[in-house]
């Protein structure tokens, strides 16, 4: 089985270890896939204006280089480690009210994709760059702070465009994933070196990023694992 | 003020202590020693690595990897867990599939023979061990190319019975990280190598010992040492006792705390500290003496903030941060030169810390509380033991203010 973290946080957004070392961590406890997702945050409100300017969001200007750097690392973290790194953005529609708020993952994303774009046109667009789209931490948590509960409350609009719901988010199980049926990952949703003690992904397939998607898709051989030292 | 005196007095005692520590370490360090080590005749004999692990350390895959780099003839690394869940599994199996010209063997058993965990998981790696040359060497230790060369050479003299290294804190990244590895480089090597120049004390660290098997064996193996939490020292005293020497070698070996957190340090130090007290008794209050730091600021809370009481411990300070920037340069070690300014806060945690093995006797390792006894002689704590009621208290305590 692989041991998979899909939501991965660096100093592209606001996650606290640089890219490079944020590999090194995960290549160092023997982890077989990662994505790397920092935010791409709404610029269309007050808090996204604001996170733009503290530079806490991948932005159009520099998505390019994110793109390359993620890259370079891919292939360093294959050849020492042998570990699988995906490029991805964690798209961050942020409101004050949490129930307007949704975060979602796209995972091996090719271009560019706004996050002021509506849903629909967002998730079309992950489609056609044939990038896998996760629902990230659905219903309510622990840390009220962090709720994004706007995919989940519109559920029956939205579901057929996300490939995986996260059943759990770093500390939080969310079971009603489970009841629901929905296809399921889980992640660490990693921003601190502490985060690497958290839920993980365990997948039967084989190492490349084809069959990594795939398997997440069809969520045939898919565990989920609480990654303690 | 006759009490400022006498502190200050201590404080001086404790200074030319460590000053003797700083010489001992300059001396054990020194390119001219190094030079005119021995050298092997003959050729270079099989070693057996043995490598017992248990979770994910920082650093484990370089760690684990850096010992398949051996610039050395011929030599088997023995990878022993517990448990196939254990994170660390995964880790060592990379390793093994990627170094597969290297001779690497996995073993996965739960052996219970003994209190202490460590021990537990090397009587495996041991029993599978094919060459009469083993090296224990912990899970977060890294190395040279010529490390297995450098530590082998002084098994040239049959009189030698262990060889056990320096050991060198890196790569600190968080505050818990930089204390540990600031202690590590001045309080512990100083430490072990003051006790090996100048009372000749065989002071060994279980992070590296190469010995013979029929050594091990002639002082009744692991079994004999299966109950102790210093295995360790105690493998390295009895070898003494049998007439053999026990080699500090000068080659430092490295070991990586990176993201420790201020409560492993506090752990870590809190239970080498209960050893020292139980295996070195009375001795154990050279310690605090040597803490110039700490004992040159207890007038300073007797008598509160006065110009004398403030300059001694700010004079002791001055000096405790040159020394162990001294200390940290002459080792090589990679804290950067503003951390240093930390020593002395890390000294009075320390301080603080030395009481606590006076108050309690029982240590969590690994999951387990135990309680030491003598010589360090681990025995099972449970919750109706006879020092359970303190366990029960500071569990109280904890979920109070949970």
């Amino acid at each position: 089985m692989l041991l998979c973290d899909f939501h991965i946080h660096t100093r592209y957004s606001d996650g606290s270890v640089d890219l490079e070392r944020t590999v090194d961590l995960f290549g160092q406890a023997g982890f077989d896939v990662i994505a790397i997702t920092d935010h791409v945050v709404n610029g269309d409100t007050t808090i996204g204006r604001l996170t733009h300017k503290l530079k806490f969001s991948v932005r159009e200007d520099n998505f390019d280089t994110y793109m390359t750097n993620i890259r370079k690392e891919a292939g360093r973290a294959w050849n020492k480690y042998g570990l699988l790194v995906i490029p991805g953005v964690e798209i961050s529609k942020n409101y004050l009210s949490a129930d307007k708020s949704a975060h979602f993952l796209l995972l091996d994303i090719k271009e560019f994709v706004p996050a002021c774009w509506s849903y629909e046109k967002i998730f079309l667009e992950a489609k056609k760059q044939n990038a896998l789209v996760i629902a990230c931490h659905p219903h309510y948590m622990s840390d009220l702070s962090r709720n994004a509960l706007f995919l989940w409350n519109n559920r029956e609009r939205y579901a057929k465009y996300i490939d995986a719901w996260e059943i759990a988010n770093r500390d939080d199980v969310f079971n009603v994933i489970s009841l629901k049926k929905y296809p399921y990952i889980a992640n660490s949703d990693f921003h601190k070196v502490r985060h690497i003690y958290s839920w993980k992904t365990l997948l039967n397939c084989e190492k490349d990023v084809d069959s990594v998607k795939q398997c997440i898709r069809h969520n045939k051989g898919v565990a989920i694992t609480l990654f303690r030292s | 003020m006759e009490m400022f005196w006498i502190f200050a007095g201590i404080t001086i005692i404790g200074l030319t202590g460590y000053v003797f520590q700083i010489v001992a370490v300059h001396s054990h360090t020194s390119s001219k020693s190094s030079r005119e080590g021995p050298t092997f005749t003959g050729p270079f004999p099989h070693v057996s690595i043995l490598k017992p692990l248990k979770g994910i350390d920082d650093n484990l895959f370089d760690n684990l990897e850096s010992f398949c780099m051996q610039d050395y003839p011929e030599f088997e690394i023995i990878f022993s867990l517990r448990d196939r869940n254990d994170p660390a599994y995964k880790v060592a199996r990379k390793i093994k599939d990627k170094h597969t010209d290297r001779n690497i063997t996995i073993i996965i058993e739960r052996c219970n023979d003994g209190l202490n965990p460590k021990v537990n998981n090397l009587i495996p790696a041991y029993k599978a061990s094919k060459y009469e040359y083993i090296l224990i060497s912990d899970s977060n230790v890294s190395v040279g190319k010529d490390y297995l060369k450098e530590i082998v050479k002084h098994m040239d003299d049959p009189a030698v019975g262990l060889v056990s290294s320096v050991i060198r804190g890196v790569g600190g990244r968080t505050a818990g990280a930089i204390f540990e590895n600031l202690h590590l480089n001045s309080f512990v090597i100083g430490s072990v190598c003051f006790l090996d120049k100048f009372l000749k004390m065989p002071c060994v660290v279980g992070k590296s010992m190469l010995m013979r098997k029929s050594d091990l064996e002639a002082i009744g193996g692991f079994k004999a040492v299966k109950d102790l939490l210093a295995e360790d020292y105690i493998i390295g005293k009895r070898m003494k006792d049998m007439g053999r020497r026990v080699v500090l070698s000068d080659y430092t070996i490295n070991t990586v705390n990176k993201y420790w957190g201020m409560k492993n340090f506090l752990n870590r130090h809190i239970r080498w500290g209960k050893l020292r007290w139980r295996i070195g008794g009375i001795q154990y209050l050279s310690e605090l003496v040597t803490n110039t730091v700490f004992m040159s600021s207890v007038p300073v809370f007797i008598y509160g903030p006065s110009r004398m009481t403030v300059s001694l411990t700010l004079f002791t300070s001055s000096l405790k941060i040159m020394g162990d920037l001294y200390l940290g340069r002459r080792i090589k070690a990679d804290i950067s030169p503003l951390f240093y300014m930390l020593s002395p806060v890390k000294d009075m945690v320390v301080g603080f810390m030395w009481f606590v093995p006076l108050l309690s006797n029982t240590v969590v390792w690994r999951g387990n509380r135990y309680i030491i006894g003598k010589a360090s002689r681990l025995s099972p704590c449970t919750d109706n033991g006879r020092w359970a009621w303190r366990y029960r208290i500071v569990a109280g305590i904890r979920a109070r203010f949970a």
